[in-house]
């Protein structure tokens, strides 16, 4: 049941992000169809569909990253372009080559280039806070540490300093939890909630549906168009579920689903 | 001359010129290069330079129509620099508009550019143009008849390729690894692939006197994989390729003028190529020999 | 009513126009080289058409045919080359057209004891041998000998033609020989852009350097430009000249080379070379183009000179 929270409800300047009618199609190969999403401020909110529902595309079109066919989107009341700075992506891990000439320190410094400029130096402050993004998400001791050298999970944690040392109100992740192990998961979860706190807003891709309720608040669930968008307690559920799955996800697996609930 | 008199600057005027000039052009080679390799764009690099022969030619046959000497280096080089970029907007064009891929469509713009450019140096050698031997020398590059304005231009142009690319390495570094980042970020990556090639042309364009125009990527692409043997930093990488490629294009100079008939292109590629195998061999971390060793040890530990 | 004598008579009289227009009509010839085309253009006169490949400042070193170049040799009745390698990018086309056509390699015929070693090849010569109008006189002759058996009927008047040619040439040389006389004996330095002069250096006591060597297709190397600067320097050439059909280039870098050793060097002047001067001026003919070297060289070394050059006929040199 879709609860159809959106625009009537939520203004546009109380939403972090408010997509409205977003399309996007690779050639004449459309893969997201006028999806409306308004998010939920000081929230996590998980995105979920099956693979090829658009979910990633639906986040880079939302921030120019592809181009869009139709829609609009606003950022905290304001167009994309005059609100950029409150923004933090963390695109997949796999979309990048980790053979890259760059050390750990290197990456999350990359994250500040808009702030530093062209030419400044970074300041001992700047410095400072890569050290402690760093810190944040248990890397500090890998500085030095050339990327192509880090496993899976300590790949996605510098990712996420990256996105940490941007000092946003809003953070969008594309699958952060994939092909990582348990432990990263579960240090990269509580910053991730710790922001939160902060009252910041987090929006990620997720690919886990077993997790879904335990790390997330808000669930919008797509399939090139929104199916549901609303509180995990009453959207994430199994009439939802088989929409957007288009019935493929077994019995057991809904089953388990619901009995977390 | 001997080979450690040019070297040392000590056997003329005119040799001290092309390897100042040369080492000058080798250092803009090497920095933009990091980048062009880092973008992985060095095949579009190839095609650029070879798409310059037609404009070159052009240029020429423009200025002697219109009573001009005919082989004024800046106008020459003008004319390489508008067909270079024609050439460049098409291999653009094609890969965004049609089904072609980028690479046939590389290939494409490379083959028929040149093939023309060859065509019309052909036409120009029957015209009673005068004077028009020495446009070959912009396919190998020659040191021979280089003068003090020729020079002047190299080295204006060089410095600024290499302050552009200093201005623009924080960016073009994050282009690099992380398109998607740096357009979250809401860099313009259109407009920064297109300043990265604005450079390449520029070295290019400078380099077609010295290298020429066939060899003038492998001057570009050389001494940033060898830095990379030697550096895990991209910052790092710039420098040191800046500096293989001085050092290549400088000794390679040298040994250009005192040793007689040689062109200079192709002797300064091969001494970046020499710097690039002892490179793969004894660099420290990435090399072949420290791969060996690390092995061996590991072996004999777990043994 | 014509009688049958005068019939016959009438029959044959217009059964000969044909024939003896067929007799004026001019053969087809090509030469490669302009020099070439020019002695051929004054020995054969109207019984000859002469078409020349290579025009004022085209490089026979290096010139590569053409397709209308191909289509012309194939429909020329004789083809008059110059051969010692000069057309070094023609020599197989050539021997190919031999066996369709009359093909003549005329300096090819000049007595070797005459000829100058060339200075790379052990076993070639320098073909430069229009720069001695006393050897350019004998090709002229040899000129002459294709023509007229290209042309029988017409040979009286070629033959007529071609003494006076070669008289005009004599009388080049007289000049040349008295004007380069007069250039100062420390002077005597002929500094070019390739080595073409080597006949001229050796007719009229002249030295000869040249940047690239015989043919233009050698680089320059930089150790040989530094040599000819130290040449410039240590003997105080005032004087360094271009060449219309080659690049002016390393004349340029001599000059500055010179100048950062502190000996100003001046280009005493564009000579020709390969190739004549432009098509339809004085300069555009062989003795006009010889004329115009010894002139030019002369002036600039210090010679005593006419403005004009040998008989007043030179354009603004």
């Amino acid at each position: 049941m879709d609860t159809g929270v959106g625009l009537a409800v939520l203004k546009p300047a109380d939403s972090p992000l408010t997509l409205t009618g977003i399309t996007v199609a690779y050639g004449e190969k459309p893969v997201v169809l006028a999806v409306d999403a308004a998010f939920e401020p000081r929230a996590m909110t998980a995105i979920i569909g099956p693979n090829g529902a658009g979910k990633s595309t639906l986040l880079k079109a939302a921030l120019g990253i592809v181009p869009r066919l139709a829609g609009a989107v606003t950022v905290f009341g304001q167009p994309l372009a005059a609100a950029r700075s409150r923004i933090a992506y963390v695109p997949q891990r796999a979309s990048v080559d980790w053979d890259f000439p760059a050390t750990v320190l290197d990456v999350v410094r990359m994250g500040m280039y808009r702030q530093v400029g062209l030419l400044r130096r970074f300041t001992p402050a700047q410095k400072a806070r890569t050290r402690a993004c760093l810190d944040r998400v248990g890397m500090e001791a890998f500085a030095d540490r050339q990327i192509g050298q880090l496993s899976g999970g300590q790949q996605q944690r510098v990712f996420l300093a990256r996105a940490l040392a941007q000092a946003a109100d809003l953070y969008l992740l594309d699958e952060p939890f994939a092909g990582v192990d348990a432990a990263t998961e579960r240090a990269l979860v509580d910053v991730l909630k710790t922001l939160k706190a902060e009252g910041r807003t987090i929006v990620a891709v997720h690919h886990d549906l077993a997790t879904v309720r335990d790390y997330f608040d808000e669930v919008l669930l797509i399939n090139q168009r929104r199916i549901a968008m609303g509180p995990v307690g009453t959207t994430f559920n199994r009439v939802n579920l088989q929409t957007t799955y288009g019935g493929r996800l077994g019995a057991a697996q809904v089953a388990e689903i619901e009995a977390q609930a | 001359m001997s080979f450690l008199a040019a070297l040392s600057l000590q056997a003329g005027y005119n040799a001290a010129l092309v390897a100042v000039g040369a080492a000058m052009l080798g250092f803009a080679a090497g920095a933009v290069g990091t980048f062009l390799t880092l973008r992985k764009r060095a095949l579009v690099a190839d095609a650029l330079a070879h798409a310059t022969l037609p404009g070159v030619a052009l240029a020429f046959l423009a200025m002697v129509a219109l009573g001009g000497d005919g082989r004024s280096l800046i106008g020459l080089l003008a004319g390489s620099a508008l067909s270079a970029g024609l050439g460049l907007w098409l291999i653009e064009a094609m890969a965004r508009r049609t089904r072609l891929p980028e690479d046939a469509a590389i290939g494409a713009v490379l083959s028929v550019f040149f093939g023309a450019g060859v065509v019309l140096l052909t036409v120009i050698q029957t015209l009673s143009a005068g004077r028009q031997a020495g446009l070959e020398g912009f396919l190998l590059g020659s040191t021979a008849g280089m003068l003090w304005q020729d020079a002047v231009v190299i080295a204006a142009g060089g410095a600024v390729a290499l302050c552009a690319t200093y201005v623009l390495r924080r960016p073009l570094q994050l282009l690099a690894f992380d398109p998607q980042q740096a357009a979250a970020l809401g860099y313009d990556l259109r407009r920064l692939d297109l300043a990265l090639m604005a450079l390449v042309m520029a070295v290019t364009v400078i380099g077609l006197k010295l290298v020429g125009l066939v060899l003038i990527v492998a001057l570009l692409i050389i001494p940033a994989v060898t830095a990379r043997l030697w550096s895990n930093r991209s910052g790092r990488m710039i420098w040191l390729a800046g500096g293989i490629g001085a050092l290549s294009a400088y000794v390679g100079a040298a040994l250009s003028a005192s040793v007689a008939d040689v062109p200079t292109g192709p002797i300064m590629v091969l001494i970046a190529a020499a710097v690039f195998a002892v490179s793969l061999l004894v660099a420290p971390q990435r090399g072949i020999l420290a791969g060996a060793i690390r092995r061996a040890r590991l072996r004999r530990d777990w043994a | 009513m014509l009688t049958r004598r005068q019939m016959m008579a009438s029959a044959v009289a217009v059964a000969a126009v044909p024939l003896a227009a067929r007799a004026a009509d001019p053969v087809t010839v090509v030469a490669t080289t302009g020099m070439i085309a020019d002695a051929a253009a004054v020995i054969g006169g109207d019984a000859v058409a002469v078409q020349g490949l290579m025009g004022p400042g085209v490089d026979p070193h290096g010139y590569r045919q053409t397709r209308t170049d191909i289509v012309a040799l194939a429909r020329a009745d004789l083809v008059l080359w110059h051969g010692l390698y000069l057309e070094a990018q023609l020599e197989s086309l050539l021997q190919e057209m031999a066996s369709r056509t009359t093909v003549v390699a005329v300096a090819d015929r000049l007595p070797h004891d005459v000829l100058i070693a060339h200075t790379q090849y052990a076993d070639k010569f320098d073909p430069h041998v229009w720069m001695d109008p006393g050897l350019w006189s004998l090709v002229a002759g040899y000129v002459g000998d294709a023509l007229a058996a290209a042309q029988p009927t017409a040979e009286a008047a070629m033959r007529a033609r071609q003494a006076d040619y070669q008289t005009r040439i004599a009388g080049l040389r007289g000049y040349a020989a008295e004007t380069l006389a007069s250039v100062p004996a420390g002077a005597r330095v002929l500094v070019t852009a390739h080595d073409a002069f080597s006949y001229f250096g050796r007719a009229f006591g002249f030295e000869v350097v040249g940047i690239q060597g015989i043919s233009t297709e050698s680089e320059a190397g930089l150790a040989r430009v530094a040599e000819v600067v130290d040449l410039l320097v240590a003997r105080k050439i005032g004087a360094v000249f271009v060449e219309s059909s080659v690049s002016d280039r390393n004349m340029r870098a001599l000059q500055e080379g010179a100048r950062a050793r502190g000996h100003a060097v001046d280009i005493g002047g564009t000579l020709f070379s390969d190739a004549m001067g432009a098509t339809g001026t004085y300069e555009g003919s062989y003795l006009g183009m010889i004329d115009h070297n010894v002139t030019t060289i002369a002036r600039a070394l210090g010679g005593q000179v006419p403005q004009a050059g040998w008989q007043g006929r030179l354009g603004q040199a």
